[in-house]
C-alpha cells in the first residue's frame, strides 16, 4: 500500500487523496479536514445531493482497509470506480456547458442547505454517460454567512471562459485548454472580446471588470485592498444563478441546428451499404461482447448506437468533428444512450501532463475499452495525416483485445478526395498490406466487403 | 433586469468612489475577490435603502401592496 496507489490527480489536496487499488477507489480525509467533512456529513442536504445523482455515491469504510498508506486518514471513504475518466480539454462544447450548468447546480443546492464549495474546477467533473456527476467530496464545506464564492475566478476560467470563446468568438476551447489546462485566463479573454462584447453587463462583470480589477491590484503592486466585506447569500445565489441563466443561452457561434442536422444525413453510401456495415458490426459486437467499446471515429453516433444495442454495455466514443460530437452528445442525451462522445485527434492524443507529467493522464494511460470499432478511420490517419498504414494499425490494435477495422480503398471516393491535391506516395496502401499487418498481431474472425468501391470490414481478437 | 442595472450603476459608482486602502494581499484570484467586495458593498447599500423605504412607507401609513418588482428585489438581498 504505498504512494503509488495514489492517484496524481488528487496529489494537491492536503485535505485527503484518492487511492486505487486494484478496481477499487478509496478516498483519506485526513485529520485538517476532518470536522468539516463531518459537519457537511451531517447536514440533510449531503444526502439530497448524493441521492439525486449529482455527487458521486460514497461509504465511509474502516481506514484499516488502506492499511499504512492511509495510516493518519480520519475517514476512508469508498466510491464507484467511475468507468472513463476525461478531461475539459476532450469535452466538446454541450459537455463543458452541461458540466458547467451541473456545478452551478449543485453549487445553489449546497448553499440552501448551508454547504459550500472552495473550489469550481473543472477536473471535478466527471461523465457517466452523458451525465455528469461531481466527484471531490473534499470540495465541500459548511457554509459561513457572508462569505465570498472563493472560486469564482476559477468558475470563470475553467468553464465560462472556454464557452464564451466559441460561442462569441467561434473559437474551439480544446487546444488552448489541453495547453494551459486550468482554462482560459481571464485576462487573455478581455483582450480577445470585441468591444461591442463588452456592452453586455455579464461580459463587463465577469470578465472585463474582473480583469480590469485584477490589472488594478498588480498595478498596485500587492498593495490592493480586498475589504472585509459579507456577500449576502442572496447575492451570492443570485451571481450562481445568473451565471446560470447565461450558460443556458450559450450556443456554438459557428453552427446552427439545421446545420447539423444536414451534416448527420451526409453520407457518401448507399442505404444498403449502411444497413450491411450495422448488421457486420452488430454480428461482431454480439460475439464480443464487451463491457466498454471504444468508437474510434464516432462521428455522430451511429454505429456506437448499434454496438449499445447489439449488447456493449457503454460506448466512448471519439471524434474530431466539433458538429458531429455536438450532434452525437444531443443524441445521447435523447436516446438515454450510456454513450460519451468525446474530442479527439487521433494523429495527437491527450498526453500525460500537469504537474510531473503525471497529473492528467495520457489517452493511453487510461485505456480501459474491451473492444473498440474504427469504421472509416484508417485513412483519414494512413493517408490524411501520412502515418505508415502498419502503425495506424498496430494503434488500434493496442487499443483493446477485440474490434473492427475499416479498411477504406484507394479507389473509394472519400479516399481520392483526400489524394486530390497531392501527390500519391502511399503505394503501400493496399487491403493485402492492411491484411496482413492485421494478422500479424491478431485473428481475423471475421471480414466482409460492404460497398462497390470495395470496402472491407474485419473483425479480429487481438493475440497476446 | 432592473436589479442588474442597480447592481451595474451601483459598481460604476463605487469603483469610482472606493480608493481606501486596507489590508493587502494579492493572489491571482484578487480580481474576483474585489468584484465580489463590490457586489457586496452594492447589495448592503440596497438592504440600507430598502430599509429606509419600508420606514419611509411606514410613516406614510400602511401604503399599498408591495409591487412585483420590489418583490422581485427582495430575492437578491
Amino acid at each position: 500500500m504505498a504512494e503509488g496507489n495514489i492517484d496524481r490527480g488528487s496529489f494537491r489536496d492536503p485535505a485527503g487523496q484518492v487511492h486505487l487499488i486494484g478496481d477499487r477507489v478509496f478516498r483519506t480525509v485526513m485529520p485538517m479536514a476532518a470536522a468539516d467533512y463531518e459537519a457537511v456529513r451531517n447536514r440533510p442536504t449531503w444526502r439530497k445531493l448524493i441521492d439525486s445523482g449529482r455527487v458521486l455515491p460514497e461509504q465511509e469504510v474502516e481506514p484499516t482497509v488502506l492499511g499504512e498508506a492511509a495510516s493518519e486518514a480520519v475517514h476512508v471513504l469508498e466510491h464507484p470506480r467511475l468507468p472513463h475518466v476525461s478531461y475539459p480539454y476532450e469535452w466538446s462544447f454541450p459537455l463543458l456547458k452541461a458540466a458547467a450548468l451541473a456545478h452551478l447546480e449543485l453549487h445553489m443546492e449546497a448553499l440552501e442547505g448551508d454547504i459550500n464549495l472552495i473550489d469550481a474546477t473543472a477536473y471535478n467533473i466527471q461523465f457517466q454517460g452523458p451525465k455528469p456527476v461531481f466527484i471531490d467530496h473534499l470540495s465541500f464545506r459548511p457554509y459561513h454567512d457572508g462569505e465570498f464564492w472563493t472560486g469564482h475566478k476559477q468558475f470563470c476560467e475553467q468553464f465560462l471562459n472556454p464557452l464564451l470563446l466559441r460561442a462569441f468568438l467561434g473559437i474551439t476551447h480544446n487546444a488552448w485548454y489541453r495547453g494551459a489546462l486550468e482554462g482560459i485566463p481571464v485576462e487573455e479573454l478581455n483582450r480577445l472580446l470585441p468591444w461591442r462584447r463588452k456592452l453586455s453587463w455579464k461580459v463587463l462583470s465577469h470578465v472585463t471588470l474582473q480583469a480590469r480589477l485584477q490589472q488594478a491590484a498588480v498595478e498596485k503592486g500587492g498593495k490592493a485592498e480586498v475589504k472585509q466585506r459579507k456577500l449576502p447569500k442572496p447575492a451570492f445565489i443570485h451571481m450562481l444563478r445568473s451565471l446560470h441563466g447565461w450558460i443556458s443561452s450559450l450556443e456554438p457561434a459557428d453552427t446552427g441546428k439545421t446545420v447539423w442536422g444536414d451534416y448527420a444525413r451526409n453520407h457518401s453510401y448507399t442505404d444498403d451499404e449502411v444497413a450491411a456495415k450495422k448488421a457486420f458490426v452488430a454480428e461482431a459486437v454480439r460475439g464480443f461482447q464487451p463491457e466498454t467499446l471504444w468508437d474510434i471515429g464516432c462521428n455522430t453516433g451511429d454505429y456506437s448506437k448499434v454496438a449499445l444495442e447489439a449488447g456493449a454495455r457503454r460506448v466512448i466514443g471519439f471524434d474530431f468533428d466539433q458538429r458531429a460530437l455536438e450532434l452525437a452528445y444531443a443524441r445521447a442525451v435523447d436516446e438515454k444512450l450510456d454513450f460519451l462522445p468525446l474530442f479527439l485527434d487521433a494523429a495527437n492524443p491527450s498526453p500525460d501532463q500537469g504537474w510531473a507529467q503525471a497529473e492528467r493522464k495520457g489517452l493511453a494511460a487510461r485505456r480501459n475499452a474491451d473492444a473498440i470499432i474504427a469504421l472509416a478511420v484508417i485513412h483519414h490517419l494512413a493517408i490524411g495525416r501520412n502515418v505508415p498504414l502498419s502503425e495506424v494499425v498496430d494503434w488500434l490494435v493496442d487499443m483493446a483485445p477485440t474490434g473492427v477495422i475499416e479498411f477504406v480503398p484507394k479507389q473509394d471516393p472519400m479516399v481520392q478526395a483526400l489524394l486530390r491535391l497531392r501527390e500519391d506516395i502511399f503505394p503501400d496502401y493496399t487491403e493485402a498490406a492492411f491484411l496482413a499487418h492485421l494478422r500479424e498481431r491478431a485473428e481475423v474472425v471475421d471480414s466482409r466487403t460492404v460497398s462497390a468501391s470495395g470496402r472491407l470490414l474485419v473483425a479480429y481478437r487481438r493475440q497476446d | 433586469m432592473r436589479f442588474t442595472w442597480t447592481v451595474f450603476a451601483g459598481l460604476g459608482i463605487t469603483l469610482l468612489l472606493t480608493t481606501s486602502p486596507a489590508h493587502a494581499y494579492l493572489d491571482p484570484g484578487t480580481g474576483s475577490m474585489l468584484l465580489q467586495g463590490l457586489i457586496a458593498a452594492v447589495a448592503g447599500v440596497m438592504v440600507t435603502a430598502r430599509m429606509y423605504w419600508h420606514k419611509i412607507k411606514g410613516f406614510f401609513g400602511r401604503g399599498a401592496e408591495p409591487k412585483a418588482h420590489e418583490k422581485d428585489d427582495r430575492d437578491h438581498g
